[in-house]
């Protein structure tokens, strides 16, 4: 771009603009916080918005959730960990091979274009359209509430990011190298096992990442698949609040549960992010 | 390479049987319980097109079509409006830029359901961070956020701007850096106007990142639940009860499954237009 020197007003102006939108993406962030060490008194009374100034913290909150209510928050808290993990590796698993095997070979028939385009199509499907099936296929295997049936859902919905992004990592890999390896006797497995996916390794953690956030942050099939054992913490969250009006200083510990690991985790997949949000359509 | 060689579809053939199973199975499943009058426990006989021609008349559905319209089009205005200047203005050397963008990261993955419920104490209306900061302007009539229909369709489309902007800014920022250089200095030459340089150079250049940014948001706006569920439940009344929202309390708290599948086959095809618009365009993408 031009490297003009700007006049100062249009200096303040920037700047200025740039205050407001990172105050604006941080604020939910810091209210969840400064509620979260409010006491129930001070949220009552007195709308209030600086610490100390204000009003005096309190730990009562996080102490509350780390002993009385820990049982509760700790198992969908594992619950959670259990279901994202085991969804993104399931989808890195299978994303991997499809995206190594649409971008190294070349399939007729049903073209490598239309076959990528599927994968991709899923993600334009509403959960809401597979949810009432879904719910009766787990019931006829009998994995409602488990926590297997909500990784299947989750591995179904993430896959398409992590077949996207590899698919384009692999792209960029220059096949040369595995080339030279056919040359010396190695097989497609090989050279995949030994070449190809030790190079893609930063991407295939990034997507990894984002397919986590994702499966982490799902609701609507955690709230249709499980009821007792197997809640995930965005369920969990959304019981505080139905029962006697919006407990703030309680929600906002449990919020901050849930939100942090995910959006913190994102964090290191940084350079992936916008490759991988629009599947490749644009590099960032 | 060798083409004839068999071992590709050992890398395909799993991500295919994946989706077989669980989208394509479950997909033909809603759509056979669309014909049918299947409720929770019955497997329902089928109806023909009854459902669908339900459908149409049933004045809670257009009003959750009308819904999910609205968030969906002012959701996709704003955050790709709001994207686009974002993006325009951070499009130079700027100190401090990485800091940025991690920062901008964080609201996409925070999770929409958790996202409602902080909401609700954001818009509280006598305790709330949005009222308090009103009064302290010296705002008299305080906005009445749940209890009034437009106030609270306006809490979701702030909360949904919120989440999704970055997102717009971040892929349009990349965009917008990936433009060749020397169409800028051979613009600058021929006219002084940023604002003609914008429209006659950046914007055309920009039209296919500006279309994936546009259809991509518009999918997941259709979609919207999660937030709508956790702020509003729906309400006031219906006023903020989406597509989806309703579909799931037919077919999922009243167990009406098989009016339910055929509303959601809807959906299922208004999504498909998109989609098809999107392929389309970004055909050779994927080669």
């Amino acid at each position: 771009m031009t490297h003009r020197h700007q006049p100062l007003a249009a200096r303040i102006l920037l700047w200025g603009i740039i205050t407001i939108a990172t105050l604006w993406c941080i604020f939910p962030f810091y209210w969840a916080i400064i509620t979260s060490f409010k006491q129930r008194g001070d949220i009552l009374t007195k709308p209030t918005l600086i610490p100390w100034l204000q009003y005096t913290p309190t730990l009562f909150n996080w102490q509350n959730e780390f002993g009385q209510r820990w049982p509760e928050i700790s198992k969908a808290l594992g619950n959670s960990l259990i279901i994202a993990i085991g969804a993104s590796a399931i989808a890195i698993g299978l994303g991997t091979l499809a995206g190594y095997g649409l971008a190294r070979f070349r399939f007729y028939g049903w073209k490598n274009r239309d076959m990528t385009m599927w994968f991709l199509s899923q993600r334009f499907l509403p959960p809401m359209v597979t949810a009432i099936p879904f719910f009766m296929v787990i019931k006829t295997l009998g994995l409602i509430d488990t926590q297997l049936a909500l990784i299947l859902a989750n591995a179904t919905f993430t896959m398409p990011f992590a077949v996207l992004i590899l698919r384009d990592v692999f792209k960029d890999i220059p096949v040369e190298m595995e080339e030279s390896a056919w040359v010396d006797g190695a097989s497609h497995l090989q050279s995949f096992w030994h070449i190809a996916l030790p190079l893609a390794a930063p991407a295939i953690a990034a997507a990894l990442v984002i397919c986590f956030a994702f499966s982490w942050n799902e609701f609507l099939f955690g709230l249709i698949l499980s009821y007792d054992r197997a809640i995930p913490v965005t369920v969990i969250i959304a019981g505080v609040s139905h029962t006697q009006g919006i407990q703030f200083h309680q929600v906002a510990t449990r919020l901050l549960l849930a939100i942090l690991p995910p959006a913190l985790l994102a964090l290191t997949a940084q350079r992936y992010i916008v490759r991988g949000l629009t599947f490749g359509a644009v590099k960032g | 390479m060798p083409a004839r060689s068999k071992v590709k579809f050992l890398f395909v053939l799993p991500g295919i049987l994946w989706v077989l199973a669980f989208t394509i199975y479950p997909l033909i499943r809603s759509l056979t319980l669309s014909f049918t009058n299947a409720r929770m426990g019955r497997t329902g006989q089928f109806i023909g097109l009854q459902n669908y021609i339900r459908a149409v008349g049933d004045y809670r559905f257009q009003n959750s079509v009308g819904v999910t319209l609205f968030f969906a089009i002012s959701s996709v205005v704003l955050t790709v409006g709001i994207g686009l200047g974002l993006a325009l203005l951070f499009n130079r050397p700027m100190r401090g830029q990485r800091v940025f963008r991690s920062l901008f990261t964080m609201p996409m993955f925070t999770a929409p359901i958790a996202l409602g419920y902080l909401g609700l104490t954001i818009f509280h209306e006598d305790v709330g961070a949005v009222n308090t900061i009103l009064r302290a302007l010296g705002v008299a009539d305080l906005p009445r956020w749940g209890s009034e229909i437009w106030t609270a369709r306006a809490a979701i489309v702030l909360v949904d701007v919120w989440q999704w902007t970055p997102f717009c800014f971040l892929v349009l920022l990349a965009g917008l850096s990936a433009l060749p250089e020397e169409v800028y200095e051979a613009a600058v030459l021929d006219t002084s106007s940023g604002w003609d340089i914008f429209r006659f150079v950046t914007l055309p250049l920009l039209t296919p990142v500006l279309f994936t940014v546009i259809m991509l948001r518009l999918v997941e706006a259709f979609k919207m639940l999660d937030i709508p569920f956790s702020l509003t439940n729906g309400g006031p009344g219906a006023a903020t009860q989406t597509m989806s929202f309703y579909i799931y309390l037919t077919g999922l708290r009243n167990f009406n499954q098989g009016y339910a599948s055929a509303m959601a086959y809807f959906l299922l095809i208004a999504m498909m237009i998109i989609a098809m618009i999107f392929f389309r365009r970004m055909r050779q993408n994927f080669d």
